[in-house]
């Protein structure tokens, strides 16, 4: 009996998924269709991408988090448009932009955390206005050029039957695992999250591994916005919007604690897929689109007081 | 050429005309008292001759009036631009077209204020109350929320500084004039091109705007004022798509999964969440009839692709338009109260009653941006840097 509510408590992330695709494909007929799948995972690919670099800044515990992913997202998208104008060729030297951009914001947002002792909250949702201001000055508005074919391939293509952006996240995931657990610096970033006193006096440089932690997370919203932008295939100034708080979400469902120290990238992309899964599952259930909002609340407050009462045992 | 113009060309041709049989003559009289009417009410409205939507040309009602002439004043003018945001396409292109008509009309306007309110209706408030307290001529205001402007809007009328609400209005009708194009009418417009090129038969879906949006709301109403009269089209399903390519796309790739090959149109209110629907439909293979706002991304995709199409603008030059009004407002000319700003239909096939006010490739710029809106009366590409 102990084993079983022991399995639960440490697979219940991943039981609840199982269950939902079970469910899923019970309620809908059209939900295990390949087309449909691929349908799921292609969004969900984005998402994920930023939101293992959100795991990152929410391990670090003590109110960590990053609040203006969306608008890197939406600011590498428009970048890319305009520096590519469509052409493959200039798809590298964008993405390298695009990159140092996500790590420039996570400098700043690691910066404004360590040495100004600003609140992350606080931070980053300054950071995320201001890249909004600074995305509007950059299009006036009006974002100019298209992506090139080889982004859109990078967004809804496929390497045989695997969608390329599920290549590409599983990818992401195996560094962020390795990183995380067989690296010093994961090492450290566990202690930094579980008690930063102990961090400190352990001699660890904790103001580095904040400000790296930032930096991951730029890097992965940089990445995640190029996906989303291959998927969508239009220049907009509100590509990604609303990933902010899905990805919040993804991972506070997948185990990993506000308090820091706990949880972990595969929790991540279990959180993201149930979330995925259970937008799907409102268009093809023809509910109205707006139910998404009601499930997307509903399961951060389910997922954080299953969390909570399970830690306070 | 404006309708003066064609007049005096008219005027000019008659006595050829005069050697016309007797049935030819009386259409040309009646053709020309018509006309000559419709000239005359216009020239009262405007200072100089123009042409006219033809959404106020084919009004049949009784058009409102306003009488200004207490807001009459000599230029130079102080204007200002009271705008809910920027945070679209659609409302950058109106305050390039703004720009333009006041610097072409430079001589009577010395000075044009902008303030941007980022969508949030305090902040909006308090814009109203520096411009009123700049004491500018006149205000035009594209206002956040029809309920939070009202008061201070009421105030500014109350006070005697003239406003023209543009595009969204507010509750009250404390303005002197409110410029927008029908969103009743583009509901209609599309319904009635989908179902007669699907000659009355078919399935279909609907991909609404953003729930509860003022113009998401009326182009729905439009769209089931016709409906009923056609009842070979199914309704599949409707969904609301927050005017967003992605959801729109989300949106369209869920109902194929629902529907499959059994949608034979989609009637889109937007042009968004168009493109995010046509690149679904492009996706599954699925070349159905779809209609949408000329947003360029929708025009490149529906020529690129080649689907059959209806595009009806929302345009954003209406903008330059109350700037217009308001000087004729400042010089006491009578102004509508509801201006019907102009429009095109841009249709890649012709319907019965829908026909297309010019080829869809005029309508479609490849070297502009994907999120570009064009719409009728837009300045000349230079003024759209």
């Amino acid at each position: 009996m102990v084993s079983v509510k022991l399995l639960f408590e440490k697979y219940g992330i991943y039981i609840f998924l199982l269950l939902l695709v079970v469910f899923s494909s019970l309620v809908s007929p059209t939900f295990l269709r390949p087309q449909n799948l691929v349908n799921i995972l292609n969004p969900a690919a984005a998402l994920g991408m930023v939101a293992i670099g959100q795991t990152f800044v929410i391990l670090t515990g003590r109110g960590g988090l990053d609040l203006s992913v969306a608008s890197v997202m939406a600011t590498v998208a428009v970048i890319a448009a305009a520096y590519t104008r469509g052409q493959d060729t200039l798809l590298l030297p964008a993405a390298i932009i695009c990159l140092s951009f996500g790590v420039l914001v996570g400098l700043i947002n690691g910066g404004l955390v360590t040495k100004l002792r600003v609140p992350p909250i606080m931070a980053t949702l300054g950071m995320m206005i201001i890249l909004q201001g600074v995305r509007f000055i950059y299009t006036k508005g009006i974002p100019e050029g298209t992506y090139p074919p080889l982004l859109r391939f990078l967004g809804t293509g496929f390497v045989g039957f695997v969608p390329t952006s599920v290549l590409s996240l599983s990818a992401m995931m195996i560094i962020a695992v390795l990183v995380l657990n067989k690296t010093v610096f994961g090492r450290q970033l566990y202690a930094v999250g579980g008690n930063i006193n102990a961090a400190i006096l352990s001699g660890y440089n904790t103001d580095l591994i904040l400000i790296l932690v930032y930096i991951i997370s730029g890097v992965a919203a940089s990445i995640g916005g190029l996906y989303l932008a291959g998927w969508i295939g239009v220049a907009d100034n509100w590509v990604g919007q609303g990933y902010e708080v899905d990805s919040i979400a993804a991972v506070v469902m997948g185990g990993t604690s506000f308090e820091g120290g706990r949880g972990g990238v595969f929790g991540t992309i279990a959180g993201v897929l149930i979330l995925v899964i259970l937008y799907n599952l409102v268009l093809l259930l023809h509910l109205p689109v707006q139910t998404q909002y009601m499930v997307k609340g509903g399961v951060i407050i389910f997922a954080a007081s299953f969390y909570v009462r399970r830690r306070a045992r | 050429m404006t309708i003066r113009e064609a007049l005096v060309l008219n005027l000019q041709k008659l006595p050829e005309d005069r050697q016309m049989g007797g049935v030819a003559m009386k259409k040309m009289i009646l053709i020309f008292v018509v006309t000559s009417v419709w000239v005359g009410a216009i020239g009262i409205l405007t200072t100089e001759g123009r042409d006219w939507a033809r959404s106020i040309l084919w009004n049949p009602y009784k058009q409102e009036m306003v009488d200004t002439s207490k807001y009459k004043k000599n230029p130079p003018y102080t204007m200002a631009y009271c705008n809910a945001s920027v945070s679209n396409a659609w409302a950058v292109v109106g305050v390039q077209a703004i720009k333009y008509v006041v610097q072409q009309n430079k001589d009577k306007v010395k000075d044009f204020l902008f303030t941007d309110a980022m969508d949030k209706a305090d902040k909006q408030i308090a814009d109203m109350e520096d411009l009123m307290a700049k004491r500018v001529d006149l205000i035009i205001i594209r206002a956040a929320t029809e309920a939070a402007l009202d008061p201070i809007v009421t105030r500014a009328h109350q006070q005697g500084i003239p406003v023209i609400c543009f595009s969204r209005r507010v509750k009250s009708d404390n303005f002197v004039s409110f410029v927008a194009a029908s969103n009743y009418t583009m509901g209609r417009a599309m319904a009635i091109w989908l179902a007669q090129y699907l000659k009355g038969k078919g399935n279909i879906v609907l991909l609404a705007g953003f729930a509860g949006a003022g113009s998401a709301e009326e182009r729905l109403i439009g769209i089931q004022e016709i409906l009923p009269s056609y009842p070979g089209i199914k309704v599949l399903e409707k969904q609301y798509t927050q005017y967003s390519t992605s959801k729109g796309k989300q949106v369209m790739q869920a109902m194929i999964q629902s529907y499959g090959k059994k949608i034979d149109g989609v009637l889109c209110v937007g042009g968004s969440e168009a493109i995010g629907a046509i690149e679904a439909l492009q996706e599954a293979g699925m070349k159905v009839p779809i209609t949408g706002e000329p947003y360029n991304g929708f025009m490149k995709r529906v020529q690129q692709y080649g689907f059959p199409a209806l595009a009806v603008d929302y345009s954003p030059a209406m903008a330059g338009e109350c700037v217009t009004v308001g000087l004729n407002v400042l010089q006491g000319l009578a102004v509508p109260k509801y201006y019907q700003g102009k429009r095109y239909f841009i249709a890649t096939h012709d319907t019965e009653d829908i026909k297309s006010d010019l080829p869809w490739k005029e309508a479609t710029f490849p070297d502009r941006p994907d999120s570009f809106v064009f719409g009728y009366g837009l300045p000349p590409a230079e003024w759209l840097k």
